[in-house]
């Protein structure tokens, strides 16, 4: 396996407007670049090349047109991005048993601790600068 | 008895409790007349009859007339009575009244048919809990990143009456997040879904943290808040839920300031009976006596009315969480005036 290559790209997958602007926001504000996709359809054309992949996948589990875990087993299935870490964010109940299951390295229930995301982030992804 | 045609030849004093009529009234008078219309015009009389007759014998089970036109619902028995030469010389007729057990039979009907219907509700509730506090928490997750980043900007601005609202509305977003998480604590414990994640850890320095974190609201209520863990407490030491635990006293400790307001409270933590316990004491005006133990069920609170705000779950969730450890958690009033709630959770590895 080719070593990962660390980017400082963060992909916030959330169908909620709201929280997906307020996060790319709070990364950007953190020094980190941070683009986003409204459901597990979206977030895979952001995975293609020429697109430089993500060095951390922030990813929602209840969307419409492709969800977290449809989204989780496209990721695996290509081996360029399978191995960009994702961090599962959910206001389910059972959102640690799901990351669990989808293999997650990480996962925050919301409404999440930001110091915690951060943390994520700065462990994942090399500073923009 | 019955003649051949059907009419009635004799009658005891059973048949006259069970159809009203006085064998005055009845002899010589058709068994039709005990069958209801539609019976009468479907022939069933006859048709019973020509059956007992052919097979010698005749069960049937339906609706019957008294005298004074009330239904009830009989088993009737019919057979065939024949002379030496096997000639048909009328018929015995044996009637019983079943209407109680019907109705026994429909009203245990009717229950069951309650409980499903209550079984449902609970079911939907459950469910509803579960939706509504998932469907509150995405808005609610947004506000908190804003605002988390505008206290952020505003730490380089230096604001200071803007840092005060921000402080405020951050503090009522994450009472706004512990409610709904409780509500999913409720729908997580009727569904039996409260599991611990148990760790080994001492109970007393995560009480005493809990205590340095909830000084702020100590000093919103006017309370004077100490927190003393007695001699020995260092070494209580067992397998809980840390999260759970917090859970509980910031639950208490809530209470304490909420209903103590302006009056002294104290936490302490002691080991009595090889047991790790926690004792949240205020001086407010105490719980009445008979509300002692209702306070824990789910959505009561001691102080009816409109005086506190709260569904009154913080407590119902707190017993569950002591249960879950095998644990209590209690009340009474203290001589001296006030409440004092005690948790007690068993020391050492957790039960297998």
């Amino acid at each position: 396996m080719s070593p990962h290559v660390v980017s400082d790209k963060v992909l916030v997958v959330d169908d909620d407007d709201d929280i997906r602007d307020s996060l790319i926001e709070f990364l950007e504000d953190h020094g980190h670049h941070a683009v986003g996709a409204a459901n597990g359809s979206e977030a895979l054309a952001l995975l293609d090349p020429p697109q430089s992949p993500p060095c951390l996948i922030i990813l929602d589990l209840m969307m419409p047109v492709m969800d977290g875990s449809q989204f989780r087993d496209e990721q695996l299935q290509r081996p360029a991005v399978a191995d960009i870490p994702v961090v599962v964010v959910s206001a389910y109940k059972d959102v640690e048993q799901r990351a669990h299951q989808l293999g997650a390295v990480q996962w925050l229930a919301k409404p999440f601790d930001l110091t915690a995301l951060l943390r994520l982030v700065e462990e994942n992804c090399a500073f923009a600068g | 008895m019955l003649d051949p045609e059907g009419r009635v030849q004799s009658w005891n004093t059973g048949a006259a409790l069970i159809k009203g009529y006085r064998p005055e009234e009845i002899v010589g008078r058709s068994i039709a007349v005990f069958y209801t219309p539609e019976d009468r015009e479907a022939g069933r009389p006859a048709k019973l009859l020509a059956l007992a007759e052919r097979d010698g014998r005749v069960e049937d089970e339906g609706w019957r007339v008294r005298k004074d036109g009330s239904r009830f619902w009989a088993d009737v028995v019919i057979t065939a009575l024949r002379n030496e030469t096997g000639q048909l010389i009328g018929f015995a007729k044996v009637t019983r009244d079943l209407t109680q057990r019907v109705q026994a039979e429909s009203e245990q009907r009717r229950l069951e048919g309650e409980r499903i219907r209550a079984e449902e509700a609970l079911r939907i509730r459950d469910e509803f809990l579960s939706i509504a506090s998932h469907d509150l928490k995405t808005p609610l997750t947004a506000l908190q990143i804003e605002l988390y980043a505008m206290r952020e900007l505003n730490e380089t601005q230096r604001d200071e009456r803007t840092g005060r609202k921000l402080t405020r509305a951050s503090r009522n977003a994450d009472r706004l997040a512990q409610l709904i998480e409780m509500l999913l604590d409720v729908s997580r414990i009727a569904t039996g879904q409260l599991t611990l994640r148990r760790e080994t850890f001492a109970l007393a320095p995560v009480v005493e943290q809990i205590a340095e974190t909830m000084r702020g609201s100590a000093e919103r209520a006017a309370c004077e808040f100490s927190f003393q863990a007695e001699p020995g407490a260092a070494a209580i030491v067992g397998s809980w839920d840390r999260l759970r635990i917090e859970q509980v006293v910031m639950n208490l400790l809530s209470n304490a300031f909420k209903y103590g307001a302006g009056q002294p409270v104290t936490a302490t933590v002691s080991r009595q009976h090889g047991e790790g316990v926690i004792e949240v004491r205020d001086h407010g005006p105490g719980v009445p006596p008979a509300d002692l133990e209702r306070i824990f069920e789910r959505f009561e609170r001691a102080a009816p009315g409109r005086n506190h705000g709260g569904l009154g779950l913080g407590l119902y969730v707190s017993r569950e969480i002591m249960r879950a450890h095998s644990g209590s958690i209690s009340g009474r009033n203290l001589p001296e005036g006030g409440a004092c709630f005690t948790v007690r959770l068993p020391i050492g590895s957790a039960p297998a």
